[in-house]
C-alpha cells in the first residue's frame, strides 16, 4: 500500500514537471511564432478576425514593403559588413595576444593578460560616455569604425579568455620539433598553432558575431547615419514616427531575426557552447 | 628553442595591437569617466573642476531614487524569474526517461539569439492595450482585466523587467541544465535507495553541488538588472514621466541629452560601485552557503 502510494506521489510529480516544461515551451516560443504568422496577415486580420492563429492566406506583400519602404537589405548589408569585420578583428588580435601569452616567454605576461580579461567585469556604461566623445574627436563617428573598433575592444576579452585556456593545453613539443626544423616564430604560428586552435576560433566566431549582429547600446549612441545603421538601429519603430502597420513590421523583425534562428538551429551545440564558455571562468 | 619563443619583437608584435586597442578604447574611457565626475563640464567647452558636488546633487536628485530602485527591482525580477524558472525547467529536463528534451532546449533558448530590439518591440505589441496578444488572451478567456501594462506606473517596470527575464531565461536554463549533467549519477545512488524523492534528492543533492553555477547566474542576473538601459529606451523611452528610469539611462540622457557631462559620469561612477558591492556580496552569500553542506 505504502509503495502504491509513493509510485501514486512520483507519478503526479512527474505529470506536474511535464506540463510545466510543455507549459514554458509555449511560453517561450509563441510570441516569436505570433510575429511569424502575423508578418503575413493585414491589420484586420492581426487586430480582429484572426488574432491567434496561422494566416489564412499568405501577404506576401508584408515582406515587399520590408524591403522596399523599410529599407531592411541596407540594415542587413550593414549589420554583415560590422559583424564580418568585427569577428575578423576580434579574431586576429586576440589571437596573436594569447598565444605571446600562454607560449612565449616574456616579463609581465600574466600582468598583460589579466589586463586583458579585466574587459569581461567592466559594464559598458562607464565606457560610452568618453568613447563617443573620443570617437567624434578622432573623426570617425557615424562611419562603420565607429562600431567596428569598439565592438574588437569590447569582445577581446572573451576571445583572450577562451584561446588563453586552449592554447595552454595544448603540449609544447609541438613547437618544439618545429623550431629545431627551422620554422621561425611566424611561421610556427600560422602553420603549427592556427589549424590546431580552430575548434576554439570556431567558438569565438560564433559568440562574436552574435554579439556584433545583435549589439544595440553603442550603435544607437554612437550612429546617426540613417545609411550605415546596422538591423537592431533600423527595426526601431517605435522611436520617431509611429508605424500602424504590424504586418510590415512583423515582416521586417522576421527577416532581421530569421539568420539567428537559422544560424541556432544548425550550430545549437556550438553556440550553446559559445554563450556559456566563459561562465566557468567569469563567475 | 628558448631563443626563438623569447623572441622580443615578436612578443611586441603579437600583443601590442591587442594591449594597445584595448587601452584607448576601454581602459583610457574608464579612467576618463572616474576624473570627469569631478568636474561641471557640457563635454565640449571649459570643464571647472567642483570635487565631490556632482555626488552631492545626485543625493538630492528624486530621479536618482527612481533610477536606483527600479535597477533593484529589474534585477530582483530577474533573479526569480530566470534563476527560478531556470532551475525548475533545468531539474525537470535532465530527468533521464524525459522525451522531446532536445525540442524543449532549443525552444527555451531561440528568444536568446533574437536581437533586444525584436523582442522590445514583439513585446511592445504583446502589451499593446487594445489589440495586444496578452489582452487578447485574457478577453479570450472571458477575463475583463485590460491593462495598459507599460503606461501604468506601478507596472511598467516590472512589464519591461519580464521582457528581459522572457528573453534570457534560456541562457540560465543553459548554464545550470549543463551543471545539472556533470553530476555524476552515482551521487544519487544512495537517495535512491533510502527513497528519498526526486524533488529532495535534488535538493539536497543537486542544488548544493551546482553552486558556482549558481552563483554565475546570480552575478549575471544582477549585473543585467542593475546595468538595463535597451529594454526601457526602446519600449518607454523611460516613461510614464521619469518611472522607468534605470542608472545608465540616467547618466546617458545626462551626458547626452541635456549635456551634463560631468554629471552622466558621476552616475556612471555610482553605478560600478553599486555593481562591485553587488559583485561582492553574492561571492559573500554563496560562499558562506557552501560551507554549510
Amino acid at each position: 500500500m505504502n509503495i502504491i502510494s509513493k509510485t501514486n506521489k512520483l507519478e503526479k510529480q512527474n505529470i506536474f514537471f511535464k506540463i510545466f516544461l510543455w507549459i514554458y515551451f509555449v511560453i517561450s516560443l509563441y510570441p516569436i511564432v505570433w510575429m511569424a504568422f502575423y508578418s503575413l496577415k493585414n491589420n484586420d486580420e492581426i487586430f480582429i478576425t484572426n488574432p491567434f492563429g496561422f494566416p489564412t492566406h499568405f501577404r506576401v506583400e508584408n515582406y515587399l514593403s520590408a524591403t522596399k519602404t523599410f529599407n531592411i537589405p541596407v540594415y542587413f548589408f550593414n549589420s554583415i559588413i560590422v559583424s564580418f569585420f568585427t569577428v575578423v578583428g576580434t579574431i586576429a588580435i586576440s589571437l596573436l595576444f594569447s598565444y605571446a601569452a600562454a607560449r612565449m616567454e616574456w616579463k609581465l605576461k600574466n600582468v598583460a593578460r589579466i589586463y586583458m580579461i579585466m574587459g569581461l567585469f567592466i559594464p559598458i556604461s562607464v565606457i560610452l560616455i568618453p568613447l563617443s566623445k573620443l570617437l567624434r574627436d578622432m573623426h570617425i563617428s557615424n562611419t562603420y569604425l565607429a562600431m567596428i573598433i569598439p565592438y574588437i575592444a569590447m569582445n577581446m576579452s572573451f576571445a583572450v579568455l577562451v584561446f588563453y585556456g586552449f592554447l595552454r593545453s595544448i603540449p609544447f613539443e609541438l613547437e618544439e620539433s618545429a623550431y629545431i626544423d627551422g620554422a621561425n616564430v611566424y611561421r610556427t604560428f600560422y602553420s603549427i598553432i592556427v589549424p590546431i586552435i580552430k575548434p576554439a576560433i570556431a567558438t569565438v566566431v560564433i559568440f562574436i558575431f552574435l554579439q556584433a549582429w545583435n549589439e544595440f547600446t553603442f550603435a544607437y549612441t554612437l550612429i546617426s547615419n540613417q545609411s550605415i545603421k546596422t538591423l537592431p538601429l533600423g527595426l526601431l519603430f517605435f522611436q520617431g514616427k509611429y508605424t500602424t502597420d504590424w504586418g510590415a513590421m512583423g515582416a521586417c523583425m522576421t527577416i532581421a531575426s530569421f539568420p539567428m534562428v537559422i544560424i541556432y538551429l544548425v550550430f545549437s551545440e556550438q553556440v550553446e557552447r559559445a554563450m556559456t564558455v566563459g561562465s566557468a571562468v567569469k563567475g | 628553442m628558448n631563443r626563438i619563443s623569447k623572441n622580443r619583437v615578436a612578443v611586441c608584435i603579437f600583443t601590442l595591437p591587442a594591449l594597445l586597442v584595448f587601452t584607448v578604447v576601454v581602459i583610457y574611457p574608464i579612467s576618463t569617466t572616474f576624473y570627469r565626475s569631478f568636474f561641471k563640464w557640457d563635454g565640449i567647452g571649459e570643464a571647472e573642476f567642483i570635487f565631490i558636488k556632482n555626488f552631492k546633487n545626485l543625493l538630492q536628485d528624486d530621479i536618482f531614487y527612481t533610477s536606483l530602485k527600479n535597477g533593484l527591482v529589474f534585477a530582483a525580477v530577474l533573479v526569480v524569474l530566470q534563476i527560478g524558472i531556470g532551475t525548475i525547467l533545468a531539474l525537470a529536463v535532465s530527468d533521464n526517461s524525459l522525451k522531446g528534451k532536445k525540442v524543449l532546449r532549443t525552444a527555451y533558448f531561440i528568444p536568446v539569439v533574437l536581437s533586444i530590439t525584436v523582442v522590445c518591440q514583439l513585446w511592445l505589441q504583446m502589451y499593446d492595450a487594445d489589440n495586444g496578444l496578452i489582452n487578447k488572451i485574457f478577453e479570450k478567456i472571458g477575463i475583463s482585466y485590460r491593462q495598459n501594462w507599460l503606461t501604468d506606473k506601478s507596472t511598467a517596470i516590472l512589464a519591461i523587467a519580464v521582457v528581459n527575464a522572457w528573453q534570457y531565461m534560456g541562457y540560465h536554463f543553459t548554464l545550470l541544465y549543463a551543471a545539472i549533467k556533470s553530476i555524476p549519477e552515482h551521487f544519487y545512488e544512495a537517495a535512491r535507495i533510502d527513497g528519498a524523492t526526486r524533488i529532495k534528492a535534488h535538493l539536497h543533492i543537486t542544488l548544493p553541488l551546482i553552486l558556482e553555477t549558481y552563483k554565475f547566474c546570480l552575478t549575471f542576473a544582477v549585473a543585467g538588472g542593475l546595468n538595463a538601459y535597451a529594454n526601457m529606451l526602446i519600449m518607454t523611452n523611460g516613461g510614464p514621466g521619469t518611472d522607468t528610469y534605470t542608472l545608465t539611462f540616467m547618466s546617458f540622457r545626462a551626458a547626452f541629452q541635456t549635456n551634463e557631462f560631468g554629471y552622466g559620469c558621476a552616475v556612471a561612477v555610482v553605478l560600478v560601485i553599486e555593481s562591485l558591492l553587488a559583485t561582492l556580496v553574492i561571492n559573500r552569500l554563496v560562499a558562506r552557503e557552501r560551507i554549510t553542506y
